[in-house]
């Protein structure tokens, strides 16, 4: 029986992104590392770009996952990159140093077994399922330790279970408020689940164009990266979030002003209060 | 005693939140025309039909309204743990949540029209100016009521979960009540308004929705109208009832023979709404009757 | 959506090779958490596993339509089917939080009626609106007669669709699965919850007390991250929509348990170890 092929082409190969993704995430989430060096938390911000280049990376893999028409639609793509994701990561955090390293193979292991139990148990037999879903796990632990980062100033398990408050003064350990125990890793689970869907869900369709897609990633990724600097006021100092939140801001006002100039140049056309066109006589 | 009366005010107070939450969550998912009937605003520039239908294809409604309800109770709780007013800081949440929710919107807009190119569908920046601010104002009600929601279950009835944590779960209770409850209407009586009431759309009308209305080219402002007479209020019904229920079992019988008590209520009120469920299904039978004489066996 | 490419056409249902292997995986999973851990651990996974596989398993019961249930052209709920699993599980597993201190199967019965309650009020609430909003009665289109009630469908069905609403079977099918959703996350909360509080206090050095915020969170976060995989793999296994437990896709629920136990193995051996491992 023979069907008909449509799968979506053009644009950067996905081994390019790839690399390019993996690369820039792991070596935006060491420079985190810096923090520690030298005792202080202004080099936050450059979690939440890991947390976009991984995102970059996802929304292209997403794309060449979901062309082959799966079924179930583009969010549940997402929800189990991001579910194996962060068990990899909370798991990894326990390396101190090695952490982003330790993530992204415990992340490949989960991502490569969960591929084999959909695509061969399941009998899905989909190309790329394996190594897809293998590869959105990696980018799920990475973004979510990039926000981690970004939001409290480190990537290891202290980091996230650990804050000093001060009570009339005096700084107490607590417990209370970090990013584990108030939730925020909770948030950062679906901005991550939502941004990395997104981009090829919002530009499905017959005109999609690969910059488009990816600078909507961007898009996405920052304004998570937005958010995420909100909540880390209550979790760093006033000073680096201040820093991580105008990094955030700059970066997603350029990308969302981006992407309208390449919906400008994509779109068949650009009305303003005009009534629905003619087309073959509907 | 007194934490019980304490527990059923507030077990009322989040019924009635919950319940404004839901039709507020289908009202907007309908004026931003999300979830399953958006593959129809997807299909008709395909079929030649093109309209202007705001296509808001941000996920489902349960994982979009899980990030918005998350986001809202995140940046919440981080304005709460920088020790301001818990009223203020809910408030300030749900402002970036409905933010996010507008550019979120946006892109989404423009970026399944721009795809749409090939078919003729022009982007509508009209459209875009003034839906936005539309379905965000609905968004804002349905997250302000729903996080609050989840204040009261953290601090006033002591659930163990974080807000974030609560945000999620009730998040996503909201999004799947409201599109379950509200899909089908906004889908087969909005949408395709023409055919004939009382049935299914056929396959092969697939893709003719309305775009001429009751004055001049149909908006989805208009469909905001509509949602509210019948299914925002079921919405609302649904996850008000969701809610209260769940939290009124809990608050009175929790203590009632060590735990059974909440069970067996929990049990009973399935039944009361299985039994409910079939009153109905046997109503529409008998009262609207058959479309064709029934099959007789032996033949096709 | 025109981004479908060619696939291969499935044979049969079941891939036998695959099926041994998932289950020779899993068992090597468990083999690794009881040497690399003590008893309490190795039953506390064999806990996350079977909350797994109730979820993996629960799911097939719920009737879910997709895009054509919202125009009145198929049956069943208008939503994702993992979505509307995880609302329903997610519901259920709030109640079972909510009755952890009365122990361990008290918690996963709780949970499992809050996920029952849940999906009863809007399968309800669904038929409401189709029968009082819509004037369209339920039918299914595949089967002949209701497995339970014995009403006939067929001619309730509208002409060109599939069928619309929610016949009886189906809204007990999604009462059923919201039954076991709640339970299956509940179990797997409570599980990780009980280790969890039994080994942070030494890992941080800190009280029992001090440190319930951090095990309910990461109970929390692991027990919804489990239950969106292992709700994903079951919609991949039912290819996104099904009736009911009367739909013929419904006898595909054996790969969907090899599949989610073998996965809940290993993202559970994966959670036990952060506590386990120094």
């Amino acid at each position: 029986m023979t069907v008909k092929v449509e799968v979506i082409e053009g644009g950067v190969p996905h081994d390019k992104i790839m690399i390019a993704g993996l690369v820039s995430s792991l070596v935006c989430i060491y420079l985190t590392y810096v923090n520690v060096l030298t005792q202080t938390e202004m080099f936050s911000f450059f979690g939440g770009i890991a947390a976009v280049a991984a995102l970059i990376w996802g929304s292209n893999t997403i794309k060449v996952l979901c062309s082959y028409g799966i079924g179930t639609g583009v969010p549940s793509a997402g929800m189990m990159a991001f579910g194996s994701g962060v068990i990899a990561m909370l798991f990894a955090t326990k390396f101190g140093i090695l952490a982003p390293i330790v993530a992204l193979i415990l992340a490949a292991i989960i991502g490569a077994v969960l591929g084999y139990l959909a695509n061969n148990v399941l009998n899905m037999k989909i190309p790329t399922m394996i190594r897809s879903l293998t590869e959105m796990s990696i980018v799920g632990a990475l973004s979510l330790m990039g926000f981690a980062a970004l939001t409290c100033g480190g990537f290891t398990f202290a980091d996230l279970t650990t804050n000093v408050i001060s009570i009339f003064g005096i700084a107490l350990p607590s417990y209370q408020a970090t990013f584990i125990a108030g939730g925020a890793i909770a948030v950062a689970f679906l901005l991550g689940a939502i941004a990395i869907q997104h981009p090829f869900n919002a530009c499905l369709g017959p005109g999609w164009t690969q910059d488009r897609m990816l600078t909507l990633t961007a898009e996405c990724g920052f304004i998570s990266m937005v958010v995420c600097a909100i909540m880390s006021f209550a979790l760093i100092s006033v000073s680096s979030a201040v820093i991580s939140l105008i990094v955030a801001l700059i970066g997603w006002v350029f990308t969302y002003h981006q992407y309208f100039v390449l919906s400008k140049r994509d779109a068949a056309a650009w009305l303003d209060a005009k009534p629905i066109p003619d087309v073959e006589g509907h | 005693m007194e934490s019980i009366v304490f527990g059923i005010g507030i077990t009322a107070l989040t019924g009635a939140l919950a319940t404004v939450a839901g039709a507020a969550e289908d009202t907007e998912s309908n004026i931003g025309s999300q979830g399953d009937p958006n593959s129809q605003v997807q299909l008709a520039p395909q079929m030649g039909y093109v309209h202007r239908i705001f296509n808001k294809a941000v996920a489902g409604e349960p994982p979009a309204y899980a990030l918005w309800c998350t986001l809202g109770a995140g940046v919440a709780w981080a304005f709460m743990a920088m020790q301001i007013n818990p009223v203020l800081a809910i408030v300030l949440g749900c402002i970036v949540a409905t933010f996010v929710q507008g550019v979120y919107a946006t892109t989404a807009y423009l970026g399944r029209t721009a795809s749409l190119a090939k078919f003729g569908q022009p982007v509508y920046i009209d459209i875009l100016k003034s839906m936005t601010t539309v379905t965000m104002a609905h968004a804002f009600i349905a997250i302000f009521a729903t996080v609050t929601v989840c204040h009261l279950i953290n601090s006033a009835l002591g659930h163990p979960f974080p807000l974030p944590l609560l945000g999620l779960v009730w998040g996503l209770a909201l999004g799947a009540a409201g599109s379950a409850t509200g899909n089908p209407y906004y889908g087969k009586e909005r949408q395709y308004q023409n055919q004939k009431f009382g049935a299914g759309v056929p396959i092969a009308a697939s893709g003719n929705i309305v775009r001429y209305a009751e004055a001049g080219e149909r908006n989805s402002l208009d469909n905001g109208y509509f949602t509210q007479k019948f299914g925002g209020a079921a919405s609302g019904i649904c996850f008000g009832l969701i809610v209260f229920l769940e939290l009124w079992r809990t608050v009175i019988f929790e203590k009632v023979g060590a735990g059974w008590g909440a069970i067996i209520v929990g049990i009973l009120m399935i039944l009361v709404f299985t039994i409910a469920d079939r009153f109905i299904e046997v109503w529409a039978r008998r009262n609207y009757g058959p479309y064709t004489k029934p099959v007789e066996e032996g033949s096709s | 959506m025109t981004a479908v490419a060619a696939k291969p056409q499935v044979g049969s249902m079941f891939n036998p090779v695959a099926m041994v292997v998932g289950t020779i995986l899993f068992l090597i999973l468990l083999g690794v958490m009881y040497f690399l851990g003590s008893t309490p651990a190795f039953i506390t996974l064999i806990g996350i596993v079977i909350g797994g596989v109730l979820i993996g398993f629960g799911v097939h019961f719920v009737p879910v339509g997709g895009a054509p249930a919202a125009m009145g052209q198929a049956p069943g709920i208008a939503t994702g089917v993992a979505m509307l699993a995880a609302g329903g599980g997610l519901a259920g597993l709030f109640g079972g939080a909510w009755a952890a201190e009365q122990g361990i199967v008290m918690a996963t019965i709780t949970g499992a009626i809050g996920g029952g309650l849940m999906m009863a009020i809007t399968c309800m609430m669904v038929n409401v609106v189709y029968v009082y909003g819509m004037g369209i009665p339920a039918a299914s289109g595949k089967v002949k007669n209701d497995p339970i009630t014995g009403d006939s469908q067929a001619e309730y069905k509208s002409q060109g669709t599939e069928g619309h609403g929610l016949p009886f079977i189906s809204f007990v099918g999604g009462v059923v699965g919201g039954l076991f959703a709640g339970a299956g996350g509940t179990l797997i909360y409570m599980e990780l919850l009980d280790l969890y509080k039994g080994s942070l206090p030494t890992l941080l050095g800190a009280s029992e007390a001090q440190i319930l915020p951090i095990a309910v969170t990461l109970a929390g976060i692991f027990a919804i991250g489990m239950f969106l995989v292992n709700a994903v793999l079951t919609a991949y296994n039912i290819t996104g929509t099904i009736e009911g437990p009367h739909d013929p896709k419904f006898k595909r629920w054996p790969r969907s348990i090899v599949a989610s136990a073998a996965a809940s193995a290993l993202c559970g051996l994966v959670a036990i170890l952060i506590v386990i491992m120094n």
